[in-house]
């Protein structure tokens, strides 16, 4: 741990403002995560959670600011060509899952990688097996996305992500759209890649889940970071008092 | 397919009898002579040689066209329909533009247009093409088509949740990338029952190209009533009116079972 904190930060954010029209959604964030770091971001709704991690994977433009991930000026690449070698190193989990339904379990994992990364395919298969069992769902490879379960499908897309050899992975309110039963074998598989040394940014809700795993959490409320620190600290000794509040509803 | 099946078969013998008691109706105990005219006939109307040695007029016309045109229309419709859903203002605009000029244009009009924009024949690499009335036909339907075609795309692209392209885009695929991989795979089946609307239209369409000088089936049906006597019209008319249904009456059935299909599997 304590030599991992020493190096530089993977993904540093500066500044960071971004408005949709006349509605403005980061209104100056600064935030920074160290390689193999795990940081949650807690928050109410709205308060631009998702928005950080759109802007850090480049789906999303920012009005002015700095992000640097590795060793890309993510504000400065503009065209989708640009963007490929970034997104090869920081991949995405979303709420919704969004796999693509129309093709197969396995298809889903080796599709990008044999097809914008150019890898060799029977590579890709093995890696892509190596995943499914990685994440509990070997003998899954053949269904399609339908069906399968909530959680079944989530994992799957973590999987998807793993495929694409990232160096960070972001995870939209991953448990959000999940029936309860299912939301601990999705955060049992995060909570691997955590321990494994993956770099993990987590928009979450699940608070005892980021209390876990996470070694530092960010808590947002209206475009801004306003307190952050060990999750000790923020959960049981909250200075701000948006943050006492928000806690005392959610806890 | 059931209920598709029972509406076919209804559809078929209703309106086979329909249009047979309108011919015993005008022509009443002639109906028989009649019927040995038009049965005569048949060749020419359907082939456009009274010997079905040849398919290149008549019906058979029609169908011709009606591919071909539906083929250079899914081209260039799919093209255009790529064109308005750009993000690039200068590709989007000018493919709107044209998509909302060819669709508010009267097919007649196109086909009379074609007869003097297109030139007789051009001279390109060092051979001759001359523009037949078949080929003049084809291009005047192309183009509204083409229109028809665009828009069907862009529906179907547009009721592919946005989360589809977010992922893709988050793997790295490009925009063309994401919609030949993803987008497009996952919109055909909701395009399809629109695309054979789409050719049904167009096929009831080629019924236009007379004004052409094509050799198509209304093209023949004159000349016959032209050399049989104007008495054998009425019979001849309803005689077109039963191919044109007959030829379009699956493609609506099979349309609708489509749809439901996607429907169920929602």
């Amino acid at each position: 741990m304590t030599d991992h904190q020493q190096s530089a930060p993977l993904i540093e954010m500066r500044d960071v403002h971004k408005s949709f029209g006349s509605t403005a959604v980061l209104k100056g964030v600064s935030l920074s995560v160290r390689d193999g770091g795990v940081v949650c971001i807690i928050g109410p709704s709205g308060s631009g959670k998702s928005t950080i991690l759109r802007c850090i994977n480049g789906l999303m433009t920012i009005d002015k600011g700095t992000i640097r991930v590795g060793s890309f000026a993510v504000e400065t690449l503009k065209s989708d060509k640009q963007l490929v070698p970034l997104r090869h190193q920081v991949a995405m989990v979303f709420q919704q899952y969004n796999l693509f339904p129309h093709r197969t379990v396995l298809q889903n994992l080796t599709m990008a990688p044999v097809q914008v990364l150019g890898e060799n395919p029977a590579a890709v298969r093995e890696r892509a097996l190596a995943l499914l069992a990685k994440v509990r769902l070997t003998g899954k490879q053949h269904a399609y996305p339908g069906e399968l379960s909530g959680g079944q499908q989530q994992r799957v897309a973590i999987a998807r992500a793993l495929a694409m050899q990232p160096k960070v992975i972001l995870f939209d309110e991953v448990t959000a759209a999940l029936d309860p039963e299912m939301v601990s074998e999705v955060l049992n598989v995060i909570r691997d890649l955590a321990r494994e040394g993956m770099t993990c940014v987590l928009v979450t809700h699940e608070m005892r889940f980021a209390q876990e795993v996470a070694d530092e959490v960010f808590f947002t409320d209206r475009g801004v970071i306003v307190e952050h620190g060990p999750p000790a600290t923020i959960f049981q000794n909250p200075t701000d008092p948006r943050l006492k509040a928000f806690l005392d509803k959610v806890l | 397919m059931n209920a598709e099946l029972k509406l076919f078969a209804l559809g078929t013998v209703g309106v086979t009898l329909v249009l047979a008691a309108l011919l015993v109706t005008v022509y009443g105990a002639e109906t028989g002579r009649v019927l040995q005219a038009l049965a005569a006939r048949t060749p020419l109307l359907l082939s456009g040689s009274p010997d079905f040695s040849r398919f290149e007029g008549g019906f058979a016309a029609n169908i011709v066209i009606s591919i071909w045109a539906m083929a250079i229309a899914a081209v260039a419709g799919t093209a255009l329909g790529v064109g308005m859903i750009s993000q690039s203002f200068l590709i989007r605009t000018p493919s709107v533009l044209v998509m909302n000029v060819l669709r508010n244009s009267p097919w007649l009009v196109v086909l009379y247009a074609m007869l003097y924009l297109l030139p007789f024949e051009i001279e390109a690499f060092g051979s001759v093409f001359s523009f037949s009335p078949m080929i003049k036909a084809i291009i005047g339907l192309a183009l509204p088509v083409t229109a028809n075609v665009a828009e069907v795309f862009r529906g179907g692209v547009e009721a592919v949740p946005t989360g589809q392209w977010e992922s893709a885009r988050s793997l790295g695929y490009r925009r063309l990338q994401i919609l030949r991989r993803v987008v497009v795979p996952q919109a055909i089946q909701f395009m399809t029952p629109n695309l054979m609307t789409t050719y049904a239209m167009l096929f009831i369409g080629t019924s236009l190209v007379v004004v052409t000088g094509a050799d198509d089936v209304l093209s023949v049906a004159r000349t016959v009533i032209a050399s049989d006597g104007a008495h054998y019209a009425t019979a001849i008319y309803l005689y077109v009116l039963f191919l044109f249904f007959i030829f379009c009456f699956p493609i609506a059935i099979l349309t609708r079972w489509l749809e439901q299909r996607v429907r169920v599997r929602q």
